[in-house]
């Protein structure tokens, strides 16, 4: 491209040098036809000719491109002034990178979460059916019943074509064994067709597929892009062959092409199965609006049409078979709120309500950083301009007009800026992974498109422009307005008022005092985090597995179940490696619930309070060593504990503190009353049960159920897992179970699972560390441990890099003064005082001022933290020490340049 | 150090003029550009003598314009000369040129007409 470009203008100059030879070549002819000797006709010719080189540069700027060759110049230089200048450019452009990279980073997830619309056909005509709340049209749900859209579907008049879609989680697609999870969604018949997304293998839905039973295909399945690759290996006869779903075989129709994620963003889907509802379901309805026709309109037809639907939804409940005292029970609340078609370019999603907030508020603290960024950039730049004003003034006396000395100031600063939003574009692309990555959990994965949208390509350009513009503008008009005289005054001493508090200085208290705010949040969270992560528990977190086993299609008769629970017990005990096996149904220190009300003795429980418990477990004997509750009054459970011996149960400190207060639990007889809310897979208590009684004191630890780590641990009650049987206690061993086992390795941890296949292979199984229940716990706290501690260490570099440069500024302004002590006998230790003693004044304010700031900030977040008081010294004190450590550095670098300056070229120039 | 002082002519032109000129010499018929001054220079009888600091910068922009047009061709001297033309759109501006010229001197004409003078 410059070879062309120079290939054309010199072509050009050519031709307008040959021209001008020409015409000179042809004046001298004719005065020597008209007399004069050679010689003088040269002379004369030249003479009237005028300034060759004038003419020339002056006939080429009338080809216009005299604007862009002034440019191009402009950016050589200033790429060269730059090169000389490594520290300066270096800093600049680290500072730039990272203000434009974490707010680019933070704009492409809202990018992909709220402004990105679906990859679908037409998105701006999409409308998700949606009914306001109680609360006001500002809180609506995404979903509605299914039945209402079945009424819906059955109106096209409403809209053009109207489709629904239900998550449904995870299927297991394991035909035997471990399970092997699938994310899924379930849609309508016409869902692909409404949105235009089509298959690149086979087929989508239609219509008839969308019966209970399946269509003429019987129960099909379209599977993504992603999980064809990965399950399949994108075999290309993956059409037809059968996916085992919750052990239904399904036919694999179609894949869908690779853009297309699902119908909600925040989620991605492997599979797709056909909405075949029971009309307790809800779905979101994706509707299309006919051309012409807009969403209000569409929301006025819908209410229009409410109460009919309603109507129509009651009659087809009571159809159904639904007991009439429950539907009037609904009617009362049923599609009260007015039904809207809001605009669904974006899907309709609840992780977008949940997270649209805190996106835009950490959208919105990205740019103050950025803002920061660019305050530090000026400081710099306006370093640099001081150092290089005598070199302005000098091009001013030489001709140069102020718009091209401005002009050059501002391209280097678009260059930096550039330069700098290259790389933090990169930065971006990672960064913004890793916060996917670490706001995602197993339970609620989050799955977000990053790909490369103009829109992100477009912010990145207007923050390169913008953050040039603005450090860039007051030191190019600076630059504007220097003087061509000042080159001949002595010394450029500038000017004479110094001012102590400038706005350098302010510029330089709030980024401390911002630093130090966030410095002593990222503490808190950090320390928080760290607490809950290596709370001791009672037992080790990693080496602890939970191995959750179903016996549903091993169809194990209820009575023979605790049986059947150890033989697999015992099963896993013998595994070499693995010890400590024992069984239970809910896993301690996660978010299993299954409480009771209760009565101790005779007396009346108190008011059942579902959040206080107490919260029940069944176990098996030598519970309470593997999961570190040691017994300390009474016994555990042991094998005197089964069917016919007297029923037995173990409590915890907690519960002997609520329910007992203060007498020894043990002896006491409890019982379970039938109006408290049972909530376990299969339990059932139709009435009060038979007496259980207290044969032991465990210890309070993480073996506690419904147990989340930062709240106390909660009351509870154990029962003998060997002792649940329905004739005897009422309540109804479950299907599922789990045995929990302390193992030395992975393979262990393999073995255990083929030993259990041997035993009974119909089992479904899935084995997990204690450590992946408890982390489920502490999703919010690491986040934001994570987010604090990014946030904080960009602060802190910014603050650094700006306390630099104000530094490095100050050193330059006045190297005539530091010169002359230098010359009349001050030491290096001197001089280094003298040049940090103002900025150590500053960095002090800034401290204290944010430290006021923390103290007052932090009773806001005292409820998200543990084990610690928001007002904690040791974290203050470190976020001061910290600050402190970066100031010196920072400011260490240009005080020590300053102790290096030479007298004697000081007093020359002068 | 004022930019437009650069092309002063020997006598000065009303701006606008000197294209004004070279259009009605190329009117009749293609030039290089020494000979549009030696025309000038004689239909002028001497008076107006464009000096090649602003013949040139002229003889571009008009280029530029797409008023005249250019190209390289041999001289009877077997010189390399470039040779402006005037365009069709250059006829129609010096048609316009033209009568705003004689619009001009008629308005000034009436001005200095000596019947407006008054005679102490």
């Amino acid at each position: 491209m410059k070879i062309l470009w120079r290939h054309f203008t010199r072509r050009r100059d050519r031709e307008l040098d040959d021209e001008l030879q020409a015409h000179l070549r042809m004046a001298i002819a004719d005065r020597i036809d008209r007399g004069e000797t050679p010689e003088e006709a040269a002379a004369a010719a030249r003479r009237e000719f005028g300034n060759v080189g004038l003419v020339r540069e002056v006939a080429r700027d009338m080809w216009g491109w005299g604007w862009l060759e002034r440019l191009v110049r402009d950016v050589q230089y200033a790429f060269r002034s730059l090169r000389h200048n490594r520290v300066y450019a270096c800093a600049a452009i680290a500072t730039l990178a990272l203000g434009i990279g974490a707010t680019t980073a933070i704009f492409t997830l809202v990018n992909s979460f709220l402004l990105r619309p679906l990859p679908v056909r037409d998105p701006a005509r999409l409308v998700g059916v949606r009914e306001e709340g109680r609360a006001g049209p500002s809180v609506m749900a995404s979903w509605v019943p299914a039945i209402v859209w079945e009424q819906i579907r059955d109106r096209p008049q409403l809209f053009e074509s109207a489709c629904a879609s239900s998550p449904v989680g995870r299927l297991n697609t394991a035909d035997r064994g471990e399970a092997d999870w699938a994310e899924s969604f379930s849609a309508s018949g016409n869902f692909f067709d409404n949105l235009g997304v089509s298959a690149i293998l086979g087929r989508t839905f239609s219509t008839a597929d969308d019966k209970r039973g399946g269509g003429p295909d019987g129960p099909v399945a379209v599977i993504s892009h992603a999980y064809w690759q990965r399950r399949f290996g994108g075999a290309a006869d993956v059409i037809g062959r059968s996916l085992s779903i919750n052990r239904v075989a399904y036919t694999i129709v179609g894949v869908t092409a690779p853009n297309f994620f699902g119908p909600t963003v925040g989620r991605s889907f492997d599979v797709a199965v056909p909405l075949l509802g029971s009309s307790r379901a809800t779905v979101s309805i994706l509707a299309r609006l006919r051309p012409g026709q807009t969403a209000a309109s569409a929301t006025a037809a819908l209410r229009a049409a409410q109460p009919q639907i309603r109507e129509a939804a009651l009659a087809a409940m009571r159809a159904e078979g639904a007991p009439a005292r429950v539907v009037a029970e609904m009617s009362k609340t049923f599609l009260r709120g007015p039904l809207s078609a809001t605009p669904a370019a974006v899907g309709v999603s609840d992780q977008q309500d949940s997270f649209e907030r805190p996106l835009v508020a950490m959208l919105m603290l990205a740019l103050l950083v950025l803002l920061i960024a660019c305050a530090n950039v000026a400081n710099l730049v306006l370093g640099r301009a001081a150092a290089r004003r005598h070199e302005m003034s000098v091009r001013r006396a030489l001709g140069a007009s102020r718009l091209r000395l401005a002009r050059q100031v501002l391209v280097e600063s678009l260059l930096l800026s550039s330069v700098g939003a290259a790389l933090g574009f990169l930065f971006a692309r990672s960064f913004s992974r890793i916060l996917v990555r670490q706001a995602s959990t197993e339970v609620n994965p989050l799955f977000l498109d990053l790909s490369l949208d103009w829109r992100v390509l477009a912010f990145t350009a207007a923050a390169t422009v913008g953050t040039a513009l603005l450090f860039g503008l007051v030191p190019a008009l600076r630059a504007a307005r220097v003087q061509p005289a000042d080159a001949l005054k002595e010394g450029g001493r500038g000017h004479a008022c110094e001012r102590r508090w400038g706005l350098n200085q302010l510029l330089v208290v709030g980024q401390v005092g911002f630093s130090v705010v966030l410095v002593v949040a990222a503490g808190l969270f950090v320390r928080t985090f760290a607490r809950l992560a290596t709370m001791d528990v009672g037992f080790d977190r990693e080496r602890t597995v939970i191995v959750s086993l179903n016996t549903q299609d091993a169809r194990v008769p209820a009575a023979s179940r605790p049986a059947f629970y150890e033989r697999i017990r015992q099963a896993v005990a013998a595994v070499p490696g693995a010890d400590g096996a024992v069984t239970l149904l809910s896993v301690p220190a996660s978010q299993d619930h299954w409480i009771a009300n209760v009565r101790v003795g005779g007396q009346t429980p108190p008011a059942f309070d579902p959040k206080l418990g107490p919260f029940l477990n069944a176990v098996g004997p030598g519970y309470f060593s593997t999961f570190g509750a040691p017994i300390l009054a009474g016994r555990g459970f042991d094998q005197r504990d089964g069917r016919g011996s007297p029923l037995v149960a173990v409590v915890n400190e907690t519960f002997a503190r609520v329910f007992i207060r203060g007498r020894n639990p043990v002896g006491e007889s409890l019982t379970f009353a039938a109006d408290g809310e049972e909530r376990a897979a299969g339990a059932v208590a139709p009435s009060d049960s038979p007496p259980f009684q207290v044969v032991g004191l465990a210890k309070d630890s993480g073996s506690a159920t419904n147990y989340a780590l930062r709240d106390g641990i909660p009351p509870t009650v154990y029962f003998c897992i060997a002792q649940m049987d329905p004739a005897i206690t009422n309540f109804t061993p479950p299907p599922a179970f789990r045995i929990g086992v302390r193992v030395t390795s992975a393979s262990t941890l393999r073995e255990v699972a083929a030993a259990v296949t041997r035993v009974e292979p119909q089992l479904r199984m899935i084995a997990r560390p204690m450590s992946g229940y408890i982390d489920r716990n502490l999703v919010s706290e690491r986040l934001a441990a994570v987010l604090s501690t990014l946030f904080g260490s960009l602060a802190l570099v910014l603050a650094g890099v700006g306390i630099f440069g104000v530094t490095a500024y100050a050193v330059a302004r006045r190297r005539p003064e530091i010169g002359i002590r230098i010359a009349l006998g001050a030491s290096p230790a001197t001089v280094l005082r003298t040049v940090l003693q103002g900025i150590v004044i500053v960095v002090a304010v800034g401290i204290a001022i944010g430290g006021v700031v923390s103290w007052w900030l932090s009773r806001l977040v005292a409820a998200l933290l543990f084990g610690l008081e928001p007002r904690d010294p040791a974290t203050f004190a470190g976020a001061a020490i910290v600050l402190t450590a970066v100031a010196l550095a920072a400011g260490w670098l240009p005080a020590r340049r300053a102790t290096r300056i030479d007298p004697v070229s000081v007093l020359r120039s002068k | 150090m004022a930019k437009k002082d650069r092309y002063q002519n020997r006598v000065e032109l009303l701006q606008g003029t000197l294209d004004l000129l070279i259009l009605q010499t190329l009117q009749w018929g293609p030039r290089h550009g020494y000979g549009i001054t030696q025309a000038i220079k004689t239909r002028s009888a001497d008076a107006l003598q464009v000096d090649t600091g602003s013949l040139y910068p002229a003889l571009h922009r008009l280029e530029r314009a797409g008023v005249i047009a250019a190209e390289w061709s041999t001289s009877a001297n077997n010189q390399q000369v470039r040779v402006y033309r005037l365009t069709p759109a250059g006829k129609r501006q010096l048609l316009a040129e033209r009568s705003r010229w004689e619009q001009l001197s008629a308005a000034i004409a009436g001005v200095l007409a000596p019947d407006a003078i008054e005679e102490g």
